[in-house]
Parts: C-alpha cells; structure tokens; sequence
C-alpha cells in the first residue's frame, strides 16, 4: 500500500492538520465501533452496568450516551 | 433497459450504486459507475482499467477530494497516517456483526433508499448500447460502459482519469481491444 506509506511520511512531518485529522478519523471509528458492541452486548443481555466496567466509564455515562437512542430507533425488538 | 446487459453489467450497475450509498450522495453519478467497474475486478473494463493503474481506493479517494467527504464519515486516509487499515477493520467488524457493521446510523437510516441515476450516468448507460450496436454485439458489457463513459467525456469519472494521467485515447483503444479485437 504505497499510498498508506506516504502518508504515514506525511504524519511524521509534524503538520498538525495531518495529525488532527487522524486524531478526528481514530475518534469517529470508536465511536462506531463502541456503539456496535454497546448493543452487540445488550442484544446479549448484559447490563449497562456490565457494559460500563468493561468500557471503564459510569453506568450514567454509558447509558445517556447509547440508551435512549437505541430505544428512540425501537432497537428493543 | 437493462435486459441485454451482461450479468458482470449489472452487477456493477448494482456496485455503483452500492458505491454512491456509501459515499453518502444521493445521486449514481459517472464516478461511481468507474469505480464500481474497478472493484468488479474481472471483464474488459477492469482489466484495462488496471492496465492504466486505475485503483478502485484511488478513484474513492479522488472522488472524496472533489465533491468532499460525507459528514461524519469514516476517513481511511487520515486512519492510514496511522497504520490503521480501514478496509481490513471493516472487514473482520463486517464478518462478526455482518455488512454495514461500521456505518452510522445516518448511513443505516439510508441503506434502504432508492439512489437515484444522475443525468450523465443515464446517458452513460445509452452510450453503452450504443457502443454494443456499433460494435455489431448482441450483449452490453462492462467494456461497453467503459466506451460509453468515455465518450460522453464530461462527467466527474472521465475528470478524474485525466487528472490521474490516464491518457484517455489509450484506454479506450485498449478496452476496444479487449472486446472487438477486429475493430481495434
């Protein structure tokens, strides 16, 4: 991947657009990948307050951030 | 109007499209009709396609650069600066969780919408058949859209192969080669 290389080239240079950039894609990908597994877990039964110890946050938090959206999107089916 | 188009045909017909929705535009544009002829990955289009270094990932990222990133997009340049490989993180989500594992609720909200063929794409298509007839075949192929994209010329996909140094004259000789040989 010649791109992938030249890009991490570019990375290196220190430019801070480059490296906002990533910081925003890295975050946006989390957040992706945190609600699949938020409610790969839920579909699996476990509790918010299971979810939040292995996501390392409160229970408040995870379940503000992923509760009410889900059931707003009728996920409880 | 797809009746005599090839099953490869319609499959990319059917790529482009997947292409335009993942793009989040709520158009089938010339641009998605390439890159889905690249990532069909076999038939006259692709082959010569790869002859002139035509990526599938380039044109993506080509067409990103022009019309702009969706909203809240995944960004597999910037993850790159990072070694990470997005395609490789969507395909093993995709293999537990199954397609469409990684988009966004937005993109989930759009999945089941019709998309559009926008006005250069449709006179795509046309150019197609009429490449087919002029050729004397009976069927479209992809090397037929490939000729009809490049005829009509003007749309975002014949843009994007000039500013990657395709020397369009070539391509299309070389896609001419590939499906009527004695026309070439």
């Amino acid at each position: 991947m010649n791109d992938g290389v030249q890009l991490a080239r570019e990375a290196s240079s220190r430019d801070p657009a480059v490296g906002l950039r990533a910081v925003r894609a890295l975050r946006e990908l989390a957040e992706r990948l945190e609600a699949l597994q938020v409610g790969n877990a839920r579909d699996q039964g476990w509790s918010w307050q299971e979810i939040a110890v292995c996501l390392g946050v409160s229970r408040q938090a995870v379940h503000k951030k992923h509760g009410s959206g889900r059931r707003i999107l009728g996920k409880e089916r | 109007m797809f009746e005599r188009f090839t099953d490869e045909a319609r499959t990319t017909v059917r790529l482009a499209q997947e292409e335009a929705r993942r793009l989040r535009h709520p158009y089938i544009g010339t641009e998605h009709l390439l890159i889905a002829m690249a990532v069909v990955g076999h038939g006259p289009a692709a082959e010569a396609l790869r002859e002139h270094d035509v990526t599938a990932d380039d044109l993506r990222r080509r067409v990103i650069a022009t019309v702009g990133p969706p909203e809240d997009a995944l960004d597999p340049d910037a993850l790159a600066t990072l070694g990470i490989d997005l395609e490789i993180v969507r395909q093993v989500t995709e293999a537990s969780f199954g397609p469409g594992a990684l988009d966004s609720r937005s993109q989930k909200a759009a999945k089941s919408g019709h998309i559009p063929f926008a006005k250069r794409s449709k006179k795509v298509l046309e150019l197609s058949l009429r490449e087919s007839l002029r050729l004397g075949h009976k069927d479209i192929g992809t090397g037929h859209m490939l000729l009809g994209l490049l005829r009509e010329g003007e749309g975002l996909a014949a843009q994007i192969l000039v500013a990657r140094g395709v020397n369009l004259t070539d391509l299309r000789d070389d896609v001419t080669r590939r499906i009527a040989p004695e026309a070439a």
